[in-house]
């Protein structure tokens, strides 16, 4: 990249006619943009990274800080949580008052994250996954998240969207999963209803990818016609019958049967 | 801080010494740094005329700056990475060739070792070097927050430390830490300054945190060390928070903490 800066300089320098100028200027305006894609991407893992760090320690007012005024936040399946103090709100109520309580490991270690920047520079979206590693036992969310880019250049948390995948207790998912979190499980209340709803381990649901297959560039579309949630290991009879129970357009399953009068 | 892709005149005024402040302040984000570039962006706009005659040379210098702070990240990533790859199968040289002449190596409440050699000599405390049979000590580096000075001579790092202990005759270890950590480059190589391992939780495998949880280790009696630990604290069920090396990525404010209470250590 260097010699190519160079060249580019001695271009421009050698032969300032209007159009060469306008060309290494461009060249200029090229690389600008590469480098500072390169600096959001360290940007959106550094706030994904802070975030599971606020979380470990039970940071709630530095970790609702990370969001933008307007951000929504949807973990398990409780709902969708609307506005920055509404994060906070969640996250204390919840989750206790700020602070690290004796007796509490809570650990969010956030790893493997995919980040992607919109071609303006101004939105950006992340896959990655939190192994939790608990008192309680052993958990994995999934998070598909977007980030946006404010008019003062510092990137926030626009939406958070953490799908479970599975979670256990310490004798392990062999043992024991437990189910999603429900809307009523505790409070508080969510603003709207989940935006999907699913079965966590040993069901097996995809949490849609924000971006293409990297070297097909298709984008990966899920196959509701063999998957989906499922309450019992695959190939047994219960897991064949209940394939076709209560499936939605989405190809994901209700959590339970509507109710009946 | 401020990369504003829709701006025409983002990165045409900024002079290199500003680059410098500029490059840093996307990751460090401090509010100074912010207020400066406000200022600068502001008087860019102001005067669009100057904007468009900023030279291809001071343009370089910024890039040039910008790209150096990112490969510095990077080769502090790689270095991290390495000393976790060695420490895993006892390879203590290595390790200790890793830290800087004076460098410092603390982990969890063994007292703080100065020094390479030092540092070389206190790790046969973790097993002989490249450890035993039946031995498993995994330290696995994640999560880094790496924050590079303006000036690219010192950086900070924060990363996530699970670990897996096994010793013959012994049940298997779960392990979790944090380390915060500091660096430096000499000659161009960037080299550990400081490592700091703060064990959060260990427990035995089978038992679980509720029921097994173990304690840090204190100063070795056979090799003690230089200076006792910077920050006394009990690993859990107690629940202390190692110090942010990085300001808030969002506010660009220090990360204040409220340490929960310890009897023993003395806070209230």
């Amino acid at each position: 990249m260097r010699t190519i800066l160079v060249g580019a300089l001695a271009l421009c320098l050698a032969t300032p006619t209007t159009a060469q100028e306008q060309s290494a200027e461009a060249t200029l305006d090229a690389l600008d943009a590469r480098i500072t894609r390169l600096e959001d991407l360290n940007q959106i893992e550094r706030l994904q990274r802070a975030y599971g760090y606020f979380v470990d320690k039970g940071q709630w007012t530095h970790l609702s800080n990370l969001f933008a005024d307007d951000a929504t936040l949807e973990i398990g399946g409780k709902g969708i949580f609307v506005g920055r103090p509404r994060v906070l709100e969640y996250m204390q109520t919840a989750f206790g008052p700020d602070g690290a309580s004796p007796g509490v490991l809570a650990n969010h270690m956030q790893f493997q994250t995919v980040v992607n920047v919109s071609a303006d520079g101004r939105r950006a979206w992340l896959r990655g996954r939190a192994f939790v590693m608990s008192n309680a036992g052993w958990g994995l969310p999934l998070y598909e998240d977007e980030f946006e880019k404010g008019d003062d250049g510092v990137w926030r948390i626009s939406r958070l969207t953490g799908p479970f995948t599975m979670y256990t207790n310490w004798q392990g998912w062999g043992e024991n999963a437990l189910n999603n979190t429900w809307p009523d499980k505790f409070n508080p209340p969510p603003d709207l209803p989940p935006s999907t709803v699913y079965l966590t381990y040993p069901a097996y649901y995809i949490a849609p990818f924000h971006y293409p297959n990297p070297v097909t560039g298709e984008p990966f579309r899920p196959d509701v016609g063999t998957v989906g949630a499922y309450h019992r290991p695959p190939g047994t009879a219960e897991q064949v019958e209940s394939l076709g129970l209560g499936r939605q357009a989405d190809g994901t399953q209700a959590i339970a049967l509507p109710p009946q009068e | 801080m401020t990369h504003l892709p829709n701006n025409p005149v983002r990165g045409e005024l900024v002079e290199p010494r500003d680059a410098a402040r500029r490059g840093a302040a996307i990751r460090a984000s401090t509010s100074s740094a912010r207020t400066a570039i406000l200022a600068v962006l502001a008087f860019a706009t102001a005067q669009p005329a100057l904007a468009q005659n900023a030279s291809p040379e001071s343009r370089l210098a910024d890039f040039r700056t910008r790209v150096e702070r990112l490969e510095d990240q990077d080769q502090i990533e790689l270095l991290q990475a390495s000393y976790g790859y060695y420490f895993d199968k006892g390879l203590w040289t290595e390790v200790a060739q890793l830290f800087s002449a004076d460098g410092r190596f603390e982990y969890g409440q063994r007292g703080v070792y100065i020094g390479r050699e030092r540092i070389r000599r206190s790790l046969l405390l973790f097993g002989p070097e490249g450890l035993s049979p039946g031995r498993l000590n995994n330290h696995m580096q994640l999560q880094a927050i790496i924050t590079v000075a303006p000036d690219g001579r010192t950086a900070t790092a924060r990363w996530q430390g699970m670990v897996m202990l096994a010793q013959p005759g012994v049940n298997g270890q779960w392990g979790v830490g944090v380390y915060e950590n500091q660096y430096v480059k000499e000659a161009g190589v960037w080299k550990i300054a400081s490592l700091h391992f703060y064990p959060m939780a260990q427990t035995d495998y089978d038992a679980g945190w509720m029921r097994g949880a173990t304690q840090m280790d204190g100063p070795s009696a056979l090799f003690p060390p230089d200076a006792p630990p910077t920050e006394v604290y009990r690993s859990y069920p107690s629940n202390y928070i190692p110090p942010f090396s990085y300001p808030h990525p969002v506010t660009g404010e220090p990360i204040t903490l409220v340490q929960p209470r310890d009897d023993i250590a003395g806070r209230e």
